[in-house]
């Protein structure tokens, strides 16, 4: 028989098997805009999985991730949301910005339009998701250099204009893709009000549990 | 839009949504359109409250009611069984992880004028006042028989056959008077009318069974609602078919469903035709091809206080049983709150709703009403209940139905399992699902 249970999201304090704590876990909710074929989901499987392919299909069933970054005494998990391609006919459900408390938006350093794309999706970022939401701006591609028509130095300013965290990234060769996620995971609020799972609505998970097994925190990995 | 599919939805509604992602899931190519530029259909949540109060033709809301973008209002009020089949359905798909529910805290059945709380556990049931010592006593025995019964065992049917007999005889051989039944039948198994008297026992005895197994999840209540709104239901499941390849449009009119000798080819939009094999949709988009067969009241109502009675319960439901106010058909009240971020803070939202019994459904709804106490804004609405003409077998087009004024979403589940089973001619196998999805998370 299936038993399913109702579990706490939210943040929590890990307990080690010899029943001592660590330092604390913040849970994130991390999402990811920008125009389709800017390597959104290139740039999430090179972050939690370290792979790459050339030709990535359009995302296609990997569309929340979770991977986990330390910082001192605080293990920063992300749960990362892709847009699943709901983006190309600007059909994104408020259900994604909900509760979101950091996003990437990312651009081809080699497409105009994309950047020209990545400042709207700031813009919707402002307007539908949390006040405090921390966003990084990545222009994505930076080993195809020789075809590069957006300049770092306009997408800095802008960056810096709009209070963005901004690097340029490489999901082929991993150029600051790690960088980044540190970055965000450094500027995101890790007090007590903050850090609950995704929607932070105080609500409950459902969750199946097997037998008497019930759902244990993460440390680092 | 020029393109193949193999099937096109229209329409984000629930329905349409969670078959949109099991068709996705299956493998299929889907399009998944909407004429409205917002997800949800007739099951939205709507937000900011000033579009609410535009959709219903009233002047903006005051400053008394905080940030318009706090509020998120369902148009259908439903709470999910904890362990029904929407539950099922959301954590076998993986949908679950998007969401985040809170348990409704309580329930109520109306009686002789005023509201009791239905009694969840013994220590509730014996100081309840919904029945006499004596009829308690009688209705536990009544309980343990209904819990005990297996149906492949008719060893434990204790000489009653659920199957051949009806519901009438299994109150009497338990001599339960016609209170408790009607406690039994309506704040229970969830009945709308006294139809399922005259039918086989066993449908009552599972849908008393599903009751108490969804209570036995969390314990206040049977019933779950999610965080944000009903709305976020038909959003979840769009996104588990988008993840599976669906292409998703919203604001996109739709001006014809192209048949051919009598079988759907395509969809038109403009001069845009999108071919497909199948098309799925709500009843709104096919007007020639559905029936009315009745119609539901909902009213919703703003207040800026709980429930006198349910012990200034956040959430709560309370069943109005049809006998109670001379009625064929229960009166349903639901209430949720800030809590539940569907309206800021201080704010609660009251929906009570019906089948249309007479000319003056409005009347019809009154006992239900008057239970609420002082109302800053009332809302309501006449919807018809339209059933499709057409099984879609032939015609490949595959109808749902409107949503019934059932208090939760076994009904809109069985519909869809339904016409999935039609569309493709198998039962959804919700293992297979789970497996292909396991290994997203670690």
């Amino acid at each position: 028989m299936v038993v399913i249970m109702v579990t706490m999201a939210s943040r929590s304090t890990a307990q080690r098997p010899n029943g001592s704590t660590q330092g604390k876990i913040c849970q994130f909710k991390l999402v990811l805009l920008g125009e389709s074929a800017v390597g959104k989901s290139s740039l999430v499987l090179r972050f939690v999985k370290g792979q790459f392919h050339e030709y990535q299909e359009s995302t296609i069933g990997a569309a929340f991730l979770t991977q986990t970054v330390c910082l001192d005494d605080t293990t920063v998990k992300f749960e990362i949301w892709d847009t699943a391609g709901q983006e190309r006919y600007h059909s994104l459900a408020p259900m994604y910005y909900r509760g979101a408390q950091a996003a990437i938006v990312v651009y081809d350093i080699t497409n105009q339009d994309t950047f020209v794309r990545a400042t709207t999706w700031v813009k919707e970022l402002q307007r539908q998701a949390s006040p405090n939401i921390v966003i990084a701006l990545a222009g994505n591609k930076s080993d195809l250099g020789n075809k590069r028509v957006v300049e770092f130095d306009e997408a800095q300013t802008y960056a810096d204009e709009n209070g963005l965290l901004f690097m340029e990234t490489s999901a082929k060769t991993a150029m600051n893709v790690n960088d980044i996620f540190l970055a965000i995971a450094k500027k995101l609020p890790k007090n007590e009000q903050t850090g609950s799972a995704g929607t932070s609505g105080q609500g409950r998970r459902l969750v199946e549990v097997e037998g008497q097994k019930t759902t244990t925190s993460n440390c680092c990995k | 839009m020029d393109e193949e599919y193999d099937a096109i939805v229209l329409g984000t509604g629930l329905k349409e949504c969670i078959l949109s992602g099991m068709l996705s899931v299956s493998g299929k190519k889907v399009l998944h359109v909407d004429r409205n530029k917002y997800y949800g259909g007739e099951s939205a949540s709507i937000t900011p409250l000033e579009d609410l109060f535009s959709k219903f033709k009233a002047p903006p809301p005051d400053g008394s009611y905080g940030r318009g973008r706090d509020w998120n209002v369902d148009l259908i009020p439903k709470f999910l069984m904890a362990n029904g089949l929407l539950v099922k359905l959301l954590i076998h798909t993986g949908v679950t992880r998007y969401l985040e529910f809170k348990s409704v805290e309580g329930s109520y059945v109306y009686k002789s004028a005023k509201i009791s709380k239905v009694p969840i556990d013994q220590q509730e049931a014996l100081s309840s006042d919904l029945m006499g010592l004596f009829e308690k006593r009688r209705f536990r025995n009544f309980l343990i028989w209904v819990q005990n019964v297996q149906e492949d065992d008719p060893k434990s049917w204790d000489g009653f056959d659920p199957f051949s007999n009806n519901m009438q005889a299994l109150y009497n051989k338990f001599n339960l008077d016609k209170n408790t039944q009607d406690f039994t039948g309506h704040a229970l198994a969830l009945y709308r009318d006294d139809d399922y008297i005259g039918q086989s026992a066993i449908g009552t005895i599972r849908r008393i069974k599903l009751y108490s197994d969804s209570l036995a999840r969390y314990g206040k209540s049977p019933y779950l609602y999610p965080m944000y709104g009903l709305g976020e239901l038909p959003q979840g499941f769009a996104r588990l078919s988008a993840i599976y390849g669906g292409t998703y449009m919203l604001d996109k009119p739709i001006d014809e469903i192209v048949m051919e000798d009598g079988k759907v080819v395509g969809v038109r939009s403009g001069t845009e035709v999108a071919k497909c094999k199948q098309v799925f949709c709500d009843p709104t988009y096919v007007t020639d091809k559905v029936r009315k067969v009745g119609q539901v009241i909902r009213c919703i109502c703003l207040l800026d206080h709980p429930i006198s009675g349910t012990g200034d319960a956040l959430s709560t439901q309370i069943i109005i049983p049809q006998k109670q106010v001379n009625r064929n058909s229960d009166i349903y009240v639901s209430l949720v709150s800030h809590t539940h971020q569907v309206a800021a803070k201080g704010w609660f939202v009251a929906m009570v709703s019906t089948t249309v019994e007479t000319s003056n459904p409005e009347a019809e709804i009154k006992p239900g009403i008057d239970l609420l106490g002082p109302i800053k804004q009332k809302f309501v609405s006449v919807s018809d209940y339209l059933e499709p003409t057409d099984n879609g077998l032939n015609s490949q087009l595959f109808i749902s139905t409107s949503y019934d004024a059932t208090t939760h979403f076994e009904t809109t589940c069985l519909d869809v399992l339904d016409i999935f089973k039609r569309a493709t001619g198998e039962e959804f196998d919700f293992n297979k699902v789970k497996h292909e999805l396991g290994d997203e998370d670690q």
